[in-house]
C-alpha cells in the first residue's frame, strides 16, 4: 500500500461519528487538565485508561491522543491569564504571556498561543509521518544487541538529564529496574522476588505503578500545602477578547522563530528523558538570544509575542517528536508516552517496527487523530475559552479527592479486584517519599519499563554469542548508542571537576 | 537535627540496606544451569542491579556526610518550609480506610464518605462548607457510578446500596 493510501485509511478509521465524538471529549478534557495547575497530560491519560478498556484499540488511541494534545496546549491558558503554568510544558509561556496581559493584550497573547500551539502540533505530526516509517524500516533489522544498547542509552539519558542530581536520578532508575524484576522470569520461567505470593507472580502492573506514583503521590503531596495555601484563583477579565488578536504582519514576522522552535521541540521530543518541560524553556532561550528587535520592542520577557510563540510552538512540537521512539522502537521518552505505551500494551499492541508492518491502520489512525485533534483544539480553545477559564476556579480540595476516586476505579478495573488498588496505594506512598527525598520519579518509571527490555535483550544476546560481550560493541548501531551513553555519563561525572578547573583559572 | 539536613544520609543508609536485602534474595532465585549458562541466568541482572545500587548508596552517604559538615546546610534546613504533617497523616488514614472498606461497604457508600472526609481534610478551615462537600460527594459518586457501572459495564465493588439499587 502506498503512503497516501495509508494516510487516507488512517483518516477513514478516525473520522467516524464515535471517533469524532471521542476527539471532542478528549481535547476538551485535555485542555481542562492542562489548564489546571497540578493536573497533567500524564494524569489525564491515566484517568481515561479505564474508559478505553472496552473500546476498540483505534478508538482508544484516538481518545488518548486527543487528551495528550489538549493537555499540552491547555497549559497556556493558565500560564497567560494567571501567571501559573498549568503544566511544566508552559513555564516559558508565562514569561511574555503574562506581561502581555498586563499591557492589555490578553486577547493577542491567547490568540498567538493557541494558533502556534496548533501549528507546532501540525508541523511535528507531519514530520512524524515522514520520519517514523523510515526509522521503522531500519529498526525492523534491529536485534538483541541494538535493543539492549538503545534501552541502556535511553536509561542513561533519562537518569542524567531529568534531574539535577545525577546520583539520585540513576538511583531512581535502578530502583525502577529492580521493581521490574519481580515476577516470573521471562527466559528461565522461575519466580523472582515473589516471596511466595501468587499475586506477585505476574509482576507489578505498569499502569498501577504509574497511576500510584504520579496521581496518588501527587494527591498526598498536595495535602501538605492545601490547608494553608493562600492561592486565590482570581477570575481574569475576559472583556474585549475577540478574534485571534494579531495581524497578518505580526504572524509572518514570527516565521523563523516558529520554525526554529518547532524543530527544537521536535528534536527534544525524540531524545529520551527530556520532554515538553525542557523544550519550551530551550526554545525560549534560543529566541531570546537570537532576538534582533530587542532595541525597538524591548527585550523578551516584557510582553512580546515572540516569547509566547517560541514556548507554545516548541512544547506542542514535542508531542510529534516523542511519538517517534514510542511508535518505532517501543521506547517511551517521558511519563506521558510511558502511559501511552501502557495503553497500547493493554490493547494487545506492541509498539515497535513490527507495528508499522502488521498494524499500519492503527499507526496511521494515530497520525490522523493527532492532526484532527489539533484542529479541534484550535477551535475549542478559541470559542470555548470562557468555559475553561471558569473551570480554573474549582478549588484543589474538591478536585483532588475526585481525581483519586477515578484512580481507584482505574486500578480496580485492571483485574476487577482490589489487588491493583493496593499496589497503587503502595506506589503512591513511594511517590510521596520520593518527593520528600527529592528523588525524581520519571527515571523510576522508565527504569521499570525499559529495564525488562534491556535485561531480556542482554541475556538473549549473551546466549547467542555464548558469553561474549563483543558483538554488542561491534554492531555499529549498538556501538554508537553505547558510546553516547558512556560519553553522557562521563560528561556528567566530570562536570564538577571541570567547573573547579574553570574557577581556578 | 532536622530531617532535611540529614536527608541524603538517611536515604543512602536505607538504600544500602535495601540493596543488601535485594542481593540476598537474588542469590536465592532458582536458576537452570543446564538450560541457561550463568552469564544469562535469571540471577545475573538482579545481582548487577544490587551492586550498582549499593555503590550509589555509598556515594549518597558520602555526599550526605559532606552536607552535614558544611555550614550552609544549617541555613538550608531553617529555610525549609514546614509541611502540614497532620493533613498528610489524615489523608493516608482516609485513603487506607477507603480502600479497606470498599469491599465490604461497596463502592457507593465508601466513596461518598471518603470524598466528604477528604475534602474536609484538604480544605482550609475558613472554607469548610459541609453542605457543599456533601452535595459534591453524592453527585460525583452518582455520576461516576452511572458512567462506569451502567455506561461502560465496569464491575465495581458491591455493597448494601448497590444491592438495594439492584446492581
Amino acid at each position: 500500500m502506498s503512503t497516501l493510501q495509508l494516510i487516507g485509511g488512517g483518516f477513514a478509521t478516525v473520522l467516524t461519528p464515535t471517533g469524532i465524538f471521542l476527539m471532542l471529549v478528549g481535547v476538551a478534557v485535555g485542555i481542562v487538565f492542562g489548564a489546571l495547575p497540578g493536573l497533567s497530560a500524564t494524569m489525564a491519560i491515566a484517568l481515561f485508561l479505564p474508559v478505553t478498556y472496552a473500546m476498540t484499540s483505534s478508538n482508544a488511541m484516538t481518545l488518548l491522543m486527543a487528551l495528550f494534545i489538549g493537555a499540552i496546549s491547555g497549559g497556556l491558558i493558565s500560564a497567560i491569564l494567571l501567571h501559573i503554568p498549568g503544566t511544566p510544558s508552559s513555564v516559558a509561556t508565562c514569561f511574555d504571556g503574562h506581561p502581555m496581559v498586563r499591557k492589555g493584550q490578553a486577547a493577542k497573547a491567547l490568540g498567538v498561543g493557541v494558533v502556534f500551539s496548533f501549528l507546532g502540533t501540525i508541523f511535528s505530526t507531519v514530520l512524524l509521518m515522514f520520519i517514523a516509517p523510515q526509522i521503522a524500516r531500519v529498526a525492523i533489522n534491529f536485534g538483541n544487541y541494538e535493543f539492549f544498547s538503545i534501552a541502556i542509552f535511553s536509561l542513561t539519558m533519562i537518569a542524567t538529564l531529568s534531574s539535577g542530581n545525577m546520583v539520585k536520578g540513576v538511583m531512581a532508575g535502578v530502583i525502577g529496574f529492580m521493581f521490574s524484576t519481580v515476577g516470573t522470569d521471562a527466559i528461565e520461567g522461575t519466580a523472582r522476588f515473589t516471596f511466595g505470593l501468587t499475586s506477585l507472580k505476574g509482576g507489578f502492573d505498569m499502569l498501577a505503578v504509574m497511576v500510584g506514583l504520579f496521581a496518588v503521590g501527587e494527591i498526598i503531596a498536595a495535602a501538605e500545602t492545601s490547608r494553608h495555601s493562600d492561592e486565590v484563583v482570581t477570575q481574569p477579565s475576559m472583556k474585549g477578547i475577540r478574534g485571534f488578536g494579531f495581524t497578518m504582519k505580526e504572524f509572518c514576522s514570527q516565521g523563523l522563530n516558529a520554525v526554529r522552535s518547532a524543530l527544537i521541540g521536535m528534536g527534544i521530543g525524540i531524545l529520551p528523558g527530556i520532554g515538553g518541560g525542557t523544550s519550551n524553556m530551550m526554545a525560549y532561550t534560543v529566541a531570546k538570544n537570537s532576538d534582533k528587535h530587542a532595541k525597538e520592542l524591548g527585550p523578551l520577557g516584557t510582553g512580546r509575542i515572540d516569547g509566547v510563540v517560541a514556548s507554545e510552538t516548541a512544547n506542542n512540537a514535542t508531542i510529534g517528536g516523542a511519538m517517534v521512539p514510542l511508535l518505532t522502537l517501543g521506547i517511551p521518552g517521558d511519563t506521558t508516552t510511558a502511559m501511552l505505551l501502557g495503553a497500547l500494551t493493554l490493547h494487545g499492541l506492541t509498539p515497535g517496527p513490527l507495528l508499522f508492518q502488521n498494524q499500519a491502520d492503527i499507526v496511521y489512525g494515530i497520525f490522523a487523530a493527532m492532526l484532527i485533534a489539533s484542529v479541534i483544539m484550535l477551535f475549542m480553545e478559541f470559542f470555548g475559552l470562557r468555559v475553561f477559564v471558569k473551570l480554573l476556579s474549582i478549588p484543589k480540595y474538591i478536585l483532588l479527592p475526585c481525581v483519586f476516586v477515578l484512580c481507584v476505579i482505574g486500578a480496580y478495573a485492571l483485574k476487577n479486584n482490589m489487588s491493583q488498588v493496593i499496589a497503587c496505594l503502595i506506589f503512591g506512598a513511594l511517590g510521596f517519599a520520593f518527593k520528600k527525598l527529592e528523588i525524581p520519579s520519571t527515571p523510576f518509571i522508565l527504569g521499570f519499563i525499559l529495564g525488562p527490555l534491556a535485561e531480556i535483550n542482554y541475556r538473549r544476546g549473551m546466549i547467542k554469542t555464548k558469553g561474549s560481550f563483543m558483538p554488542f560493541l561491534t554492531s555499529p548501531i549498538s556501538a554508537v548508542f553505547l558510546a553516547i551513553a558512556v560519553i553522557v555519563l562521563l560528561l556528567y561525572i566530570t562536570k564538577p571537576l571541570r567547573g573547579k578547573r574553570k574557577a581556578a583559572d | 537535627m532536622s530531617f532535611k539536613k540529614c536527608r541524603d544520609l538517611i536515604l543512602g543508609i536505607v538504600m544500602l540496606a535495601f540493596s543488601v536485602f535485594y542481593l540476598v534474595f537474588s542469590q536465592q532465585i532458582k536458576t537452570r544451569p543446564k538450560l541457561t549458562p550463568a552469564y544469562a541466568s535469571a540471577q545475573i541482572m538482579p545481582k548487577l542491579l544490587g551492586i550498582l545500587l549499593a555503590v550509589l548508596s555509598v556515594i549518597c552517604i558520602i555526599q550526605g556526610i559532606r552536607r552535614l559538615k558544611s555550614a550552609d546546610s544549617e541555613q538550608e534546613a531553617e529555610n525549609a518550609a514546614k509541611g502540614d504533617k497532620t493533613a498528610v497523616l489524615l489523608t493516608f488514614a482516609v485513603i487506607i480506610g477507603y480502600v479497606l472498606a470498599m469491599n465490604a461497604a461497596g463502592f457507593i457508600l465508601s466513596t461518598v464518605i471518603y470524598l466528604f472526609l477528604q475534602m474536609l481534610i484538604l480544605a482550609p478551615a475558613d472554607k469548610r462548607n459541609y453542605l457543599l462537600f456533601a452535595i459534591v460527594a453524592v453527585v460525583f459518586t452518582a455520576i461516576v457510578f452511572v458512567a462506569f457501572r451502567i455506561g461502560l459495564q465496569q464491575l465495581l465493588p458491591r455493597g448494601v446500596i448497590e444491592s438495594l439499587l439492584g446492581f
